[in-house]
């Protein structure tokens, strides 16, 4: 009788910790996707001071301005669902790296002291952001791990957990930024 | 780290013709060693042969002169030893160290602080004796360091039934220790220390890992990096803005390059860096030959373990925000 008791509690701790252990290592991806939002917020927050030192000098890129300024307009709109904040992440991604090609051209603007500071911090929130997103992927590989491996999917079945997708560089920043391709989009 | 060519250039204008001071102190100090040993033995050979042979006891008068003759010889040698030593440190290290850089500066009986040491938090464990050495202070281009020999040990006391304590010392850690400026604003802390317990236990190594209370246990992508070391921080992000891919690579030829256990922290505005060494490092030889060309290569090849790591890990690369 003792014995029956004993290894139904068992059984039940067990249980416990591995709905408690898949609650956790969901919650730190969702923990490590708001990480990447601060970082991506602070991005947006230097658009606006990179376009308005930049348009003084660049004359013929016009549009690219534009397009940024416009996607940066939607990510910060809010009610996006994640994919979407993605998706629209990745394409100003490229966008600024078009923009920052561009600045090859122009040695005046390249020397301009407000724009080597710019730069300067854009390159730590690139890094700043890269590193979330690193993140972000160790912790959805984890969160996987748990509930693809046994004895956790037998778990993750009954909780209706399934895998979550890993950040991808996506194919267009992949491919080398052509500075003609970008001028003729 | 300069080339043979100027080593040598080094060795055969410089530093040969100084070598006959120091190769006669030298050998002054192997005679007294030689004879100290001499003194030792043929004291224990009367005690000896006056225990055996009682018609021979008048021999025990010696046993004093033995001793005294023993203990002035070691004081002989213990100041001929620091003479030396002092020679070597001021003319051959000091001349290595400026043939680097003849910017840097060179302290032969300076070490890195206590405090440095601590706030690395690579080594927890507490110290009861700490000692260092041959402290280099310079900069290359925009990145200054300072780097040293260091012993750190905490001792272990045992007391017997009859209450005769006996202490015991163990080395924390010993070889070169450095602390260089970042290229990058950190707010937290990042350790990564090699992985020993990966090594023993596997994967149920890196679960005992995870408790191990230095940190949160942050598991990076590098597979090969993975293997050697474990890495500890205070933000998982932070962690990875700190340990990109290629600072990762650089931290992984380091290791096959030098092929010891290397420790790295970064806290605070510096990134410090440890590599044990078993032996005692830029001291002289007493019963061999002084100098030769493979000690100095040695040598430099020690010392320019500092520009490895700053090359390798691009930290004079300026590119954020951290001039």
């Amino acid at each position: 009788m003792i014995i029956v008791l004993v290894a139904v509690a068992l059984l039940l701790i067990i249980t416990i910790s591995m709905y408690n252990g898949l609650i956790r290592k969901k919650n730190e991806v969702d923990n490590a996707f708001g990480g990447i939002d601060v970082q991506l917020k602070k991005r947006y927050d230097l658009i606006p001071n990179l376009i308005s030192t930049v348009k003084q000098y660049m004359t013929h890129e016009r549009e690219l301005l534009t397009k940024v300024t416009e996607l940066r307009s939607k990510a910060m709109g809010g009610s996006l669902s994640n994919d979407e904040k993605v998706d629209i992440d990745n394409q100003i991604t490229h966008t600024m790296k078009g923009i920052m090609v561009a600045v090859e051209n122009y040695p005046e603007l390249k020397a301009n002291q407000n724009f080597l500071n710019l730069q300067r911090t854009m390159n730590e929130v690139e890094s700043q952001i890269s590193a979330a997103r690193r993140a972000y992927n160790s912790a959805v590989t984890d969160f996987n791990n748990g509930i693809q491996t046994f004895p956790g999917n037998m778990m993750a079945g009954m909780m209706k957990l399934s895998a979550k997708m890993v950040f991808e560089i996506p194919e267009v920043e992949r491919e080398n930024i052509n500075a003609k391709d970008l001028f003729n989009s | 780290m300069k080339s043979i060519e100027e080593l040598r250039e080094l060795y055969e204008n410089k530093l040969k013709p100084n070598l006959e001071t120091l190769e006669s102190q030298r050998k002054s100090l192997k005679k007294k060693y030689v004879l100290i040993i001499v003194v030792f033995i043929a004291t224990g050979l009367i005690f000896f042969i006056g225990n055996n042979q009682p018609s021979l006891s008048f021999l025990y008068y010696f046993i004093p002169v033995g001793v005294i003759a023993f203990v002035y010889l070691i004081y002989k040698a213990g100041l001929a030893q620091n003479i030396y030593r002092n020679e070597f440190k001021e003319n051959v290290v000091r001349a290595i160290v400026k043939l680097i850089d003849s910017t840097w500066d060179y302290d032969p009986y300076g070490h890195i602080s206590h405090e440095q040491y601590r706030t690395s938090k690579i080594f927890t464990r507490g110290v009861d004796r700490y000692n260092g050495d041959d402290l280099v202070t310079g900069v290359i281009e925009k990145t200054d360091f300072r780097l040293s020999e260091l012993h750190s040990e905490y001792k272990t006391q045992t007391t017997d039934k009859n209450g005769h304590t006996r202490t015991t010392w163990h080395t924390i850690f010993k070889g070169l220790f450095a602390h260089i400026d970042f290229n990058k604003e950190i707010k937290g802390e990042t350790l990564v220390l090699p992985d020993t317990a990966e090594k023993w236990f596997g994967s149920f190594g890196k679960k005992l890992q995870s408790m191990s209370g230095r940190g949160k246990l942050i598991k990076l992508e590098n597979v090969e990096f993975e293997k050697l070391f474990v890495v500890y921080g205070s933000d998982q992000i932070e962690a990875r803005y700190i340990l990109t891919p290629s600072i990762m690579e650089a931290m992984v030829t380091i290791v096959r390059k030098y092929n010891k256990n290397v420790f790295f922290s970064f806290i605070g505005s510096r990134v410090y860096f440890a590599i044990g060494f078993k032996e005692d490092l830029f001291e002289p030889r007493i019963f061999k030959s002084g100098l030769r060309f493979e000690d100095m290569q040695k040598m430099n090849e020690q010392f320019s373990i500092i520009q490895t790591i700053i090359h390798e890990m691009n930290l004079n690369t300026r590119i954020w925000t951290k001039d």
